[in-house]
């Protein structure tokens, strides 16, 4: 090839004195300098550097961070010299004497020279791109492989595919995306692998869950959804009543009472006494946190004029609380509370009665008014781990995608934490300690109504507050739908939590009107 | 012109709005919450004048379709105020919903309510707030409410 002119092609007008009668003129319009007579060649040499490209991914890195670009206007020069470098990566870029445009390349400035390297990077992005969708798709694939070879017991093969993964991870932008995500269910393979049973994630401190529970509430309209739809339900059962009892399931901080407590004092009629009993875990260095929160949130009922009496019920675990600790008085609406905890009494320990028939009679016998039920919708309860590993995989990449809406830190990296150990215990944990046993509402409906209970509609009004809620939330993925008188709060569709209402059906024929105080355990 | 002919040239001082206080008071109670902000910058009186709940009671409600429940305004008072009602929550939520042309139509008297009560029980510390947390998050209400303001796609 001989030598080009150096003049700009890149403007319109000007400079076109320079130009040889031979360069085709379509692609110089284009900005390209290609002779006519080699037009075919050239367009063959860019079909061979683009498979070259496509199949050698690993040196394209290296032509990325190469200092030395080729001027592309001068288009079959360039295909040459990248056809060498990607040919014989070790060729050295800085010998010129096969490269003599580079010369000219290097006197031109302005739009032109930034042209050339915006192509170039452009390219190299664009395969690099391509390069992680890839490495996202093979991971994903490796993971649902690496499940199974865990389901049959093939730990050796396990180990290893959880090393290749890892190298695979470097690959990926694990800020965020399918990386991210195929991140923690690595993690939580290889500790599954590693530690099983001492696997649970994270300690066990009190202190640390109430912190990162915060931040999730913080983080995402999850819990501010359960909260807000659980207390209309509550609301509306309590109408008409002057003495009302709510039994929360996890009192946590207490975030769902305050605007309980601020509906009762402004609802027509004037407020009624509220009571609240708070069940809640021990606090290990001996601070009664329960009652600490029943303080405060004592405080802000007295400013509003609400009535308010606050009793804490300390047990590590639901099962373990026996209905007299809650003192249910007989002429009070009682109402029961249980945000993301039913679930936690699924574990079927086959010496014991089941904790969930056990909890669920005495609950019955208090004979609630409303009891307001928000479960995650998943199905992470299936006996096979490859069914579970699959589903929790299809949930939590949901659930992390929508996270990505939020952008304050650090409550989205904790509420991430929080996630997290979701995970690790739906995955490495067995037995007892996996806690998480997470079911679909269509399974809670079916357990419900075989234990005496019927569904309350949850009505319009919360349906509107909820997608309000979301209105005032930014991130437009949201979605709130109503199933059968129950509410789901998902991202794109795909349901992720499960609002319902339930009240106990009488159950004897010769129905009491009003059962009386005495609770048989 | 006519009036100038028989007409007596008046002495002294000219009509001061600020020597009308109630007139003063009138005027102000029915600004938009940013103009009553730069009202507060005019002068000491007016400062003084806008710093008063009530002002702010009025912009609270003037655009909800429907009135606002009864017995409201103890509860407001108690849980703060309705000027840190209407600059903490009222102003964001109208803000939010004008973007999607819902600001008249939707009553969101009670959830803003409720987002402000459980802003003044993270006030109290009730939020967890002591546990350790850095001061940036100990308000669950406004960050929901800063949330509104920073992330929200413009129609």
């Amino acid at each position: 090839m001989g030598p080009f002119d150096g003049g700009s092609s890149s403007s319109s007008s000007g400079s076109c004195a320079g130009k040889s009668p031979e360069i085709d003129g379509l692609l110089a319009g284009a900005g390209y300098k290609v002779r006519s007579s080699e037009l075919s060649q050239v367009a063959q040499r860019l079909e061979r550097l683009e498979n070259v490209m496509v199949n050698a991914s690993n040196e394209i890195s290296q032509v990325a961070s190469d200092v030395v670009h080729y001027n592309p206007s001068d288009l079959a020069n360039w295909v040459d010299s990248m056809l060498a470098e990607l040919t014989h990566p070790q060729y050295p870029p800085s010998d010129l004497q096969n490269f003599p445009h580079h010369d000219s390349w290097t006197d031109q400035i302005g739009n032109q020279q930034n042209q050339n390297l915006n192509h170039n990077q452009q390219l190299t992005m664009v395969s690099t791109m391509m390069d992680e969708e890839d490495s996202g798709i093979r991971l994903v694939h490796m993971l649902m492989s690496c499940a199974e070879l865990m389901q049959r017991g093939d730990f050796s093969l396990v180990a290893s595919m959880i090393q290749e993964m890892q190298v695979l991870l470097i690959r990926v932008n694990t800020r965020c995306g399918i990386g991210k995500v195929a991140g923690y269910f690595i993690d939580a393979l290889s500790r599954r692998l590693f530690s099983p049973s001492s696997a649970v994630c994270g300690s066990d401190s009190a202190l640390e869950n109430e912190i990162l529970y915060h931040n999730f509430y913080e983080a995402c309209p999850y819990l501010k959804f359960a909260h807000f739809t659980a207390n209309q339900a509550i609301l509306e059962a309590f109408n008409g009543y002057d003495f009302v009892h709510v039994i929360d399931f996890n009192l946590m901080h207490g975030l769902q009472w305050p605007a309980l407590i601020q509906a009762l004092a402004l609802r027509p009629g004037g407020p009624p006494l509220l009571r609240l009993t708070g069940i809640g875990p021990p606090s290990p260095d001996g601070r009664d946190t329960l009652r600490e929160i029943g303080l405060r949130l004592a405080e802000l009922a007295r400013s509003v004029n609400v009535r308010f009496v606050f009793r804490g019920v300390v047990a590590s675990r639901l099962e373990d609380v026996k209905p007299w600790m809650l003192q249910v008085h007989s002429k009070e609406a009682v109402a029961i509370n249980s945000i993301m905890q039913l679930h936690k009494l699924l574990y079927m320990d086959p010496g014991r009665a089941s904790a969930m028939d056990t909890v669920l009679s005495w609950i019955r016998s208090l004979n609630p008014r409303i009891i307001t039920v928000v479960e995650q919708e998943a199905d992470h309860n299936q006996p096979e781990f490859l069914d579970r590993f699959t589903e929790a995989l299809y949930y939590y990449s949901t659930m992390f995608d929508s996270l990505e809406a939020c952008g304050l830190q650090p409550e989205k990296s904790l509420a991430e934490i929080y996630i997290q150990r979701e995970i690790c215990n739906v995955l490495c944990c067995e037995g007892s300690s996996r806690v998480e046993r997470h079911e679909p509402l269509i399974k809670w409906r079916t357990r419900l109504s075989e234990s005496g209970f019927k569904p309350v509609h949850l009505g319009s009004n919360a349906f509107k507050q909820a997608s309000m809620l979301l209105t005032l939330f930014s991130a437009e993925g949201y979605c709130v739908e109503e199933k059968e008188g129950c509410l789901t709060l998902g991202w794109h569709s795909r349901p992720l939590i499960a609002a319902s209402a339930w009240q106990a059906v009488p159950d004897e024929p010769t129905r009491k009107r009003d059962r009386e105080g005495d609770l048989s355990i | 012109m006519e009036d100038n002919r028989g007409k007596k040239k008046l002495p002294g001082p000219k009509f001061c709005i600020n020597d009308h206080v109630d007139i003063l008071v009138e005027i102000l109670k029915r600004l938009d919450g940013d103009t009553l902000a730069v009202a507060a910058c005019v002068c000491q009186l007016w400062h003084s004048i806008t710093r008063h709940d009530s002002l702010w009671e009025n912009l609270c409600f003037r655009h909800v379709p429907s009135p606002p429940p009864s017995g409201i305004k103890p509860v407001v008072l108690a849980l703060g105020g309705y000027k840190r009602l209407y600059m903490l929550c009222l102003r964001p939520v109208l803000n939010r919903l004008s973007r999607f042309g819902l600001r008249d139509r939707v009553d969101h008297v009670q959830l803003t309510l409720s987002l402000f009560c459980v802003d003044c029980y993270e006030r109290l510390g009730g939020g967890g707030g002591k546990l350790g947390e850095s001061s940036a998050s100990s308000s669950s209400s406004s960050l929901i409410l800063q949330q509104i303001f920073v992330l929200g796609p413009i129609q």
